[in-house]
């Protein structure tokens, strides 16, 4: 009898101890970003920062923030080696346009190029809390299409597509050297 | 939400152990002093032949019910169908043999998924009744064990991308009607629970029951987000669940009472 109730309170308590599930944790590896590492064209081993970085998607009107604690233009910009950006989950192509030197006040500094990326996408289940995430694969013949809009000479000097399939955050997917 | 419901199980649970621990003490004092009485023999032998009591008689037999918060939950949830057929029989004085039978069918809606499970299952197990009846009454307060199997099909109704970073928007839910079939689950289950006999042959009770999945068949790409008699899955092994029921006592045969089957088994305690 005494043996059945310590098992029940055992039970009981180990129940309380369950962790809440229906919160969808910030650690969970859900829907990646598009990780691209900026490294230095004479020394290519070598990551190099990009200076003033902004980077617009094709239709929208703000750039993607990079600094969420930044205020007004300035969390459209960064000034770091690498850059996350989000793909279109409910379509197989995104375009950016990466300005460099974005808020120069000399005219001639800032340069744009576009980037179209191609891609094929699969949903995949997390987790009651988070739903499904997506995951992407870049297009193995032309992974990404390069365009000069505002004919200033492309500044990404080389792309180089390391990793196709996009699924963690944590690795870098393209290599752009400049 | 779900939390304080789960809270509110363990401490409703927590309380009825109490009150389990009182009616235990209560019959152990009672054993006690009848213990002493036959202390004094020839006094307590005189009182058996002076009142010629009627033997007291124990019923055994079959008990079979219905779930009725099951049944009648299908009344106001129409993401609910389900029904449960509960039913025991009296091994020996204190154990019953108790087995539940049942079919769900529930659509589960949460923020991020919306999905139906539809299945059966049969449990199968004890219980055994620590109430110490007077005369001639038959309540039960029991606690028992279960063990569960549940076979079942699922099917995704919608689904929503997570996305950290909403740069293109947030998408809306996209239907998947994707079924996943042949699922199966095992479990164990304690349960804690009371019978009170209200007219005649008939009875109400409530168990709450505590279950621990042992065996879980999950589909590939998916999850079993809520298991027929098993109930809502969480990020453990852990579920619960309760019923409602009410049950005919059908009697098939009578024992009788022999007391000094009591003092042989005071000493235990």
């Amino acid at each position: 009898m005494k043996k059945i109730i310590s098992f029940l309170l055992l039970f009981a308590f180990g129940l309380s101890g369950c962790e809440k599930d229906d919160i969808c944790d910030a650690n969970t590896p859900t829907t990646p970003r598009l990780i691209i590492s900026f490294y230095d064209i004479n020394n290519p081993t070598v990551k190099k920062k990009v200076t003033r970085l902004k980077v617009i998607g094709d239709g929208q009107t703000e750039g993607i923030v990079f600094n969420k604690s930044a205020l007004d233009d300035e969390k459209y910009i960064t000034s770091g080696d690498s850059i996350g950006i989000p793909l279109k989950t409910d379509e197989d192509t995104v375009t950016y346009s990466f300005i460099l030197n974005s808020d120069n006040t000399n005219a001639d500094l800032v340069n744009t190029d576009k980037l179209k990326f191609n891609y094929t996408r699969q949903n995949v289940y997390v987790s009651r809390a988070c739903g499904f995430k997506t995951i992407f694969k870049l297009d193995t013949q032309t992974p990404y299409e390069q365009t000069d809009p505002t004919s200033d000479g492309l500044w990404m000097q080389n792309i180089a597509p390391i990793n196709l399939n996009i699924e963690y955050e944590d690795e870098t997917h393209i290599k752009v050297y400049f | 939400m779900k939390h304080t419901l789960k809270y509110t199980f363990s401490i409703c649970l927590l309380l009825s152990m109490f009150l389990v621990n009182a009616q235990d003490s209560t019959a152990t004092k009672k054993i006690v002093q009848e213990k002493s009485k036959a202390a004094t023999k020839p006094v307590i032998q005189e009182a058996k032949t002076d009142t010629v009591v009627p033997p007291k008689t124990n019923r055994y037999g079959l008990r079979v019910g219905v779930d009725l918060y099951k049944l009648t939950r299908g009344l106001y949830d129409k993401d609910y169908k389900g029904i449960e057929i509960v039913g025991d029989f009296r091994l020996t004085k204190k154990y019953y043999i108790a087995a539940e039978l049942g079919f769900e069918d529930k659509t589960t809606d949460d923020d991020r998924l919306n999905s139906t499970a539809t299945g059966t299952y049969i449990k199968g197990g004890f219980d055994y009744n620590l109430y110490q009846n007077w005369l001639d009454m038959e309540n039960i307060i029991s606690i028992g064990l279960r063990g569960g199997f549940s076979t079942f099909s699922q099917q995704l109704n919608s689904y929503k991308i997570y996305n950290a970073n909403p740069y293109w928007g947030e998408e809306p839910a996209i239907a998947a009607g994707q079924k996943f079939d042949g699922l199966t689950a095992g479990w164990l289950e304690v349960t804690a629970g009371l019978k009170a006999k209200v007219f005649n042959n008939v009875f109400v009770g409530f168990s709450v029951q505590l279950k621990l999945l042992v065996a879980n068949k999950t589909p590939d790409g998916f999850d079993n987000l809520y298991i027929p008699g098993f109930n809502r899955t969480y990020d453990g092994n852990f579920g619960i669940g309760f019923n409602y029921t009410v049950s005919y006592f059908i009697p098939l045969y009578k024992k009788k009472v022999i007391i000094p089957e009591i003092q042989k088994s005071s000493p235990k305690k």
